[in-house]
């Protein structure tokens, strides 16, 4: 099922995402250096800014490892790339709205557009919001229309959701495989539960969008604030969480061929992605921690979902990832180095997520800088570095050739080091209880931003290296060997 | 300065654990490759441990937290004095004096959007926070067990004036 057509859509999906969280990175630095006092930036500026950084750096990362898996699903099975360029082209409608509504519209309400901010005190008009909602809904769109794609292709391979999920493999193993039959690979899951939950997600992001569109043509409309709360963070939450579960594909398929070892289908993994299916879901709970007001057995729920979410990633994927390259004589490349250095960025920021979604510990974290701490990590030291990891790994195969000593540890002083001291900034301000979202911090908050700042600028720094090498990779001749 | 510092160490450790952890098992003997089977072999046999270990942690750590979650306070402290507390945009209507040592309860509640009520202590740290809801009363509990100026800070992104939000009270 391999063709150039299916290479090309991985390759126009990836360089964008890699494009615009390039110019989000940027925009991220901004926003640090003026918290630092360096550069002078009004609030509302700070607010449209940061609007469009936080939109777009998810945006930025789903739409690279949709690509990865699109292009994955298509070896497996015949997809129509049409639909994957129908998809791209809502993402690049979604983007330039939301571009509009912050740039000349200076929309400032945020990711979350809480109701009902978007309306009320706005230093902007209200065709911004509108722009924003629309742009929002355009995104989703081209995700459900994706997920729409890659659900039924992944039903008419596998017989329906018993196969896809193999639940007959887990069930009844011997039966099964004495039949001859085989599982879905482990990154036919990621596509499986990216597009099953992605339709939850896209879903409930079109109900609150349209709701809240609503209510700005006609504001007599009222929408309950805890309503309309659940369901943002319903949104919010699963999409950026699932940009993880995107990424993770190219670990599963990346690795294997840096170790030369082969990462199966297991029962405990096929387990371990149903696991992943619910909690992706339900661990939002943790958001409304500080809402009293909701049902009570959503807070317990929370609580205990986001620690249950973790024993799949630390007992399956990325102890089943520490396995594969446990001596395998691995040689480091950017793209292996990436891949496993995405696991263990995955790792810490999950134990930084965990220990906020610990109900008392979140009462002294709950909208302080942990909050961006820990998903900084999760997405600078994890999501990024599986999408470059996958992305370098290929090149290097293409070319039959790995970057200089000298070249990687460039990269990975400013990426990991830079990008170390970047989110340590975060964490260290968030226990001092400097909240999350100040335009103007209290102290330490400047003094912390300084040093963000600073990490920020090594990470980007290494970060433009990794890029015009992989542009170098890229501009080599294919190699005879894989020819 | 107590709990968050607290998780904040809790946090190095373990993080620092783990990276240390991951950059061992990569890297140990790396130059003398086993086949994978042996590898998996050994590695399936530890992961039952691995798998009941961060499983009791997880359901362990779930009970110890129950007892300090906030939300059953208000109703169990029925002698309680009651303070209102509205927010909105960009200012919180608080009491000027709270008593020490007595518990509170704060109704707080928002005239317009979404805000957070995040009360900091006089050394400067978090010692609560609840959110302030439109049409929502939020009831928080506490015992202040310091005198002095509690500041309140919004805990939510409100509008273009969320961060200058700010208001405070004596207790004594």
């Amino acid at each position: 099922m391999q063709s150039r057509a299916g290479a090309r859509v991985m390759w126009i999906y990836l360089g964008t995402g890699i494009a615009i969280f390039a110019l989000m990175t940027l925009a991220g630095i901004l926003l640090r250096a003026a918290q630092a006092g360096w550069i002078p930036v009004d609030p509302g500026t700070f607010y449209s800014i940061l609007s469009l950084h936080g939109v777009g750096m998810i945006v930025a990362m789903a739409i690279a490892g949709l690509g990865t898996l699109w292009y994955l699903v298509r070896r497996e099975m015949d997809l129509d790339e049409r639909i994957a360029y129908l998809a791209y082209g809502f993402f690049i409608a979604g983007v330039v709205s939301a571009i509009i509504s912050v740039v000349p519209g200076r929309y400032g309400s945020l990711w979350t557009m809480l109701y009902p901010l978007p309306f009320v005190g706005t230093y902007w008009p209200s065709w911004a919001t509108g722009a924003w909602l629309i742009g929002n809904a355009l995104v989703m769109l081209g995700f459900m229309l994706w997920c729409a794609q890659i659900l039924g292709a992944l039903l008419e391979k596998y017989g329906g959701v018993r196969g896809m999920l193999a639940i007959d493999y887990v069930f009844a193993k011997r039966a099964f495989t004495e039949a001859g039959r085989k599982p879905p690979p482990p990154a036919m899951f990621a596509a499986a539960i990216t597009a099953f939950d992605g339709f939850i997600t896209g879903t409930v992001g079109l109900v609150i969008g349209t709701a809240l569109l609503v209510h700005l043509i006609d504001p007599s409309v009222a929408i309950d604030p805890l309503w309309a709360k659940n369901l943002t963070y319903l949104f919010g939450h699963s999409i950026a969480n699932l940009t993880m579960y995107m990424a993770v594909a190219g670990v599963y398929v990346g690795l294997p061929m840096c170790t030369k070892r082969a990462y199966h289908t297991s029962p405990q993994l096929a387990v371990a992605w149903w696991a992943t299916l619910l909690f992706v879901i339900i661990a939002y709970f943790h958001h409304l921690y500080m809402d009293f007001a909701q049902m009570q057995w959503m807070q317990f729920v929370g609580e205990i979902a986001s620690y249950l979410a973790a024993i799949p990633v630390v007992v399956v994927t990325v102890y089943g990832g520490v396995m594969l390259v446990h001596r395998s004589g691995m040689r480091w490349s950017l793209g292996s180095m990436f891949l496993y250095g995405g696991m263990i960025g995955w790792v810490v920021g999950g134990i930084g997520a965990v220990l906020d979604a610990t109900i008392p510990a979140n009462i002294d974290l709950h909208n302080t800088l942990w909050v961006p701490a820990h998903f900084h990590t999760y997405l600078l030291e994890g999501v990024l570095l599986f999408t470059l990891g996958w992305a370098f790994v290929n090149l290097e195969q293409r070319a039959d050739t790995v970057s200089s000593l000298m070249l990687r540890w460039l990269v990975g002083l400013g990426m990991f080091g830079g990008g170390a001291l970047f989110v340590f900034s975060f964490y260290i301000a968030g226990a001092a209880g400097v909240p999350r979202r100040y335009a103007v911090e209290p102290a330490p908050g400047p003094l912390w931003a300084s040093v963000a700042t600073v990490g920020a600028i090594v990470f980007f720094i290494g970060f433009a290296i990794c890029v015009f090498e992989g542009v170098r990779l890229a501009s080599l001749p294919k190699s005879d060997v894989t020819a | 300065m107590g709990n968050a510092y607290l998780i904040f160490n809790i946090f190095i450790v373990v993080a620092a654990l783990a990276i240390i952890a991951m950059l061992f098992l990569a890297n140990y003997r790396s130059h003398e490759p086993l086949p994978q089977e042996v590898v998996t072999s050994r590695g399936y046999t530890l992961r039952r441990y691995w798998f009941w270990l961060v499983l009791v942690v997880a359901v362990v750590t779930f009970a110890i937290t129950i007892p300090y979650f906030p939300y059953h306070a208000a109703g169990a402290s029925a002698s309680a004095k009651h303070f209102s507390v509205v927010a909105q945009q960009y200012s919180f209507t608080v009491p000027a004096v709270v008593p020490v040592g007595v518990p509170v309860i704060f109704d707080v509640t928002s005239r317009d959007v979404n805000h957070g009520f995040g009360l900091y202590g006089p050394d400067g740290a978090i010692v609560g926070q609840v959110q302030a809801m439109p049409d929502y009363t939020n009831h928080l509990l506490m015992t202040f067990t310091m005198a002095g100026h509690y500041t309140i800070r919004c805990l939510e992104y409100c509008g273009i004036a969320h961060a200058a939000m700010q208001a405070g009270f004596d207790v004594r």
